[in-house]
């Protein structure tokens, strides 16, 4: 069947891909100059509260936990060994927290602000700029202007605005952070309420850029399809124009898909601008931490998941390509 | 109202359909440029007119305008078509009641587009196509019933059936070109506007569709066809009547063997005299036209003094 030799094809240099991926990921923290753990051990020296005793204790125990003894083939199958069993290791900055733990407590702050920021963004955008593109005249140029701006405006210019408007001068939003000082997150009807006074701006600084972005990149390949010669022939035989949209839709929609599977592929690595700007603590805040603090664990492990995730998006870009576009799945799979 | 009932442009005077005064421009602001100066003939029952001319002379604008498709920049400005008992204004084609001529389209008049290449979504199987182009003019046609139509139709004219399940580009030039055809013409139009539809094709290609054409308006699927190409010798093998169009106007009408024999107007003269010969003797002038004799390549300069093109005609002589 072709589009099961198309997906067999495309599953094959998926899998060669996350082998380098796993594979550099693991070697660029190692050609680094220096021993990490070396660095770990000074700075816990130099602030003076642990003994030479405890100083060689967590040596040891970093050294024999990360192989670092071991020659480099041998650490590579540990560490793949254990990235596939599922253990990203221990943290140097949170000691002993595992790195499992982190991610596992960041990543759904990222995902629950991102994921309706993406799918809503890029409904509406899409809608948007179809519209414009459809209708055209002012309507067409006042979207255009307005979500060429939009889309233009960085997430922190956004997020200041919004912080500055709606949290500072308003105070209809809070200031910052995912929830109250005391409160401890839990799922109860009470917490989730209070989660979403703090949710609103750091979604909405998000939302309003993808919709921008969305509509511009919409509008543009829908007027480029509203010229094809098959909407006039589909004119000239009497099809409705609603019909006629379901046809440009489909055809404009291939670039958008593109754009939405990288959204969701990367949005495991956090916002990180729009976490840091309203301290929000999902995976772009932890990952901005561990740069601070050289915790190559955790950087590591985030690094790998972004990998795994956008090439995930990627694979699923090219299966739903294969799905909406024939031609791009008789390229693909061989057929004549 | 777009259209009136027009009973004189019925069967029984034996006319087709009647097009009056056509104008179409382009740019719609003061900049404008007139692509169909007012236009008019009448086709007969059971005719196919041959509208030639050269490269930007009108002939695709008048075949939009009659088709119902008039995409800003191009505007009708006025004109109608008596047709099938109708009178249909043109003029009202770019405003906003133009989802009114969208019953005709493919019904009354059908197109058989200059892009065919083009014409099918790539996205689309053809079946989709023939489900969308039946269900638009009768939304409770079963989805067996319009397949059954269009397979009829390719066995009629010894297509493979299977083509239904295909996609655009699973379909060569001269296939897709002709499966067009059989999807303009499916919901029996009585004017067909075939608009260059052999002019990307090899010759062999070209033949088929020509016989598939001539089949068709014989066993009556269509009442009629405005045939729009500058190839002339395809025009005089399959055209009742000729229409040389220069400058957005007719020029010259007549029954096609007439008009071939004996052309009254100068363009008309030029235009048939710019057909390629492919006699010997047309080998040596032409090898000594390019050399200008002294084994050169002729300069673009000296081709174009030499007022060949047809197009060299003055206007005045020509309206």
């Amino acid at each position: 069947m072709k589009l099961g030799r198309y997906i067999a094809t495309k599953t094959v240099w998926y899998a060669v891909a996350l082998i380098a991926a796993v594979g550099l990921n693991f070697l660029l923290p190692r050609l680094v100059p220096g021993n990490p753990v070396d660095v770990i051990v000074s700075n816990l020296a130099r602030g003076g509260s642990v003994t030479s005793e405890q100083q060689k204790q967590i040596y040891d125990s970093f050294v024999a936990e990360f192989g670092l003894d071991q020659p480099l083939w041998q650490q590579f199958f540990t560490y793949v060994g254990k990235v596939f069993s599922g253990d990203l290791g221990t943290s140097f900055a949170y000691y002993p927290a595992s790195v499992n733990g982190l991610i596992g407590d960041a990543l759904p702050w990222s995902i629950a602000v991102q994921l309706p920021a993406i799918l809503i963004g890029w409904v509406l955008g899409n809608l948007v700029g179809a519209i414009a593109a459809f209708r055209g005249g002012n309507w067409d140029r006042s979207v255009f202007t307005s979500s060429l701006f939009l889309s233009s405006m960085p997430y922190y210019c956004l997020s200041i605005l919004l912080l500055y408007g709606l949290a500072v001068v308003a105070g209809v939003f809070p200031v910052g952070g995912a929830y109250s000082l005391g409160s401890t997150p839990e799922l109860s009807v009470s917490f989730l309420l209070d989660a979403l006074d703090y949710y609103w701006l750091p979604f909405l600084s998000l939302v309003i850029v993808f919709i921008g972005g969305q509509a511009v990149g919409m509008r543009s390949m829908a007027i480029y399809e509203l010229g094809g010669d098959y909407v006039n022939y589909a004119r000239a035989m009497g099809i409705g124009d609603n019909k006629i949209t379901t046809y440009i839709f489909r055809n404009a929609m291939l670039p958008q898909i593109t754009g939405l599977a990288l959204s969701i592929g990367t949005l495991v690595g956090g916002a990180l601008i729009t976490e840091l700007v309203f301290s929000y603590p999902g995976v772009g805040t932890l990952l901005f931490n561990a740069i601070a603090a050289n915790d190559y664990p955790v950087i590591q492990a985030i690094t790998l998941i972004i990998t795994v995730a956008v090439l995930l998006a990627n694979f699923c870009v090219e299966i739903v390509y294969g799905i909406v576009d024939p031609r791009i799945r008789a390229a693909k799979s061989g057929e004549k | 109202m777009t259209t009136t009932p027009a009973p004189q442009s019925g069967a029984e005077t034996g006319v087709l359909a009647r097009v009056s005064d056509v104008r179409c421009v382009y740019g719609g602001g003061e900049q404008d440029f007139t692509a169909v100066d007012g236009v008019s003939f009448e086709l007969n029952e059971g005719e196919i007119l041959g509208l030639a001319g050269e490269s930007g002379c009108g002939k695709t604008t008048l075949g939009n305008a009659l088709a119902m498709i008039a995409v800003p920049p191009l505007y009708v400005l006025s004109g109608r078509l008596g047709i099938d008992g109708r009178e249909i204004d043109l003029a009202t084609l770019n405003a906003a009641d133009v989802k009114a001529h969208r019953p005709y389209r493919g019904t009354t008049v059908s197109m058989l587009p200059q892009g065919a290449m083009n014409a099918i979504s790539p996205t689309l199987r053809i079946r989709s196509l023939v489900l969308d182009v039946m269900r638009a003019h009768d939304k409770n046609v079963a989805k067996d019933e319009a397949l059954d139509l269009a397979r009829d139709r390719l066995k009629m004219l010894e297509m493979p059936v299977r083509v239904l399940d295909s996609y655009a580009h699973q379909l060569s030039g001269g296939m897709k070109q002709r499966v067009i055809t059989v999807i303009s013409t499916l919901l029996n139009p009585r004017l067909l506007i075939a608009d260059e539809p052999t002019s990307a094709l090899d010759v062999s290609s070209q033949r088929m569709l020509v016989e598939m054409l001539l089949a068709m308006v014989e066993q009556r699927i269509m009442s009629g066809v405005v045939f729009v190409t500058h190839d002339l010798p395809v025009l005089s093998q399959i055209s009742d009547k000729l229409a040389i169009m220069n400058r957005g106007a007719i020029v010259e009408m007549g029954p096609t063997a007439q008009l071939v024999e004996d052309p009254q107007h100068p363009y008309t003269e030029k235009l048939l005299g710019s057909v390629l010969d492919p006699t010997a003797e047309t080998r040596r002038k032409g090898k000594e036209w390019l050399t200008g004799g002294s084994g050169l390549v002729r300069s673009a300069t000296e081709t174009a003094a030499s007022g060949t093109s047809p197009s060299d005609t003055p206007k005045g002589a020509t309206s």
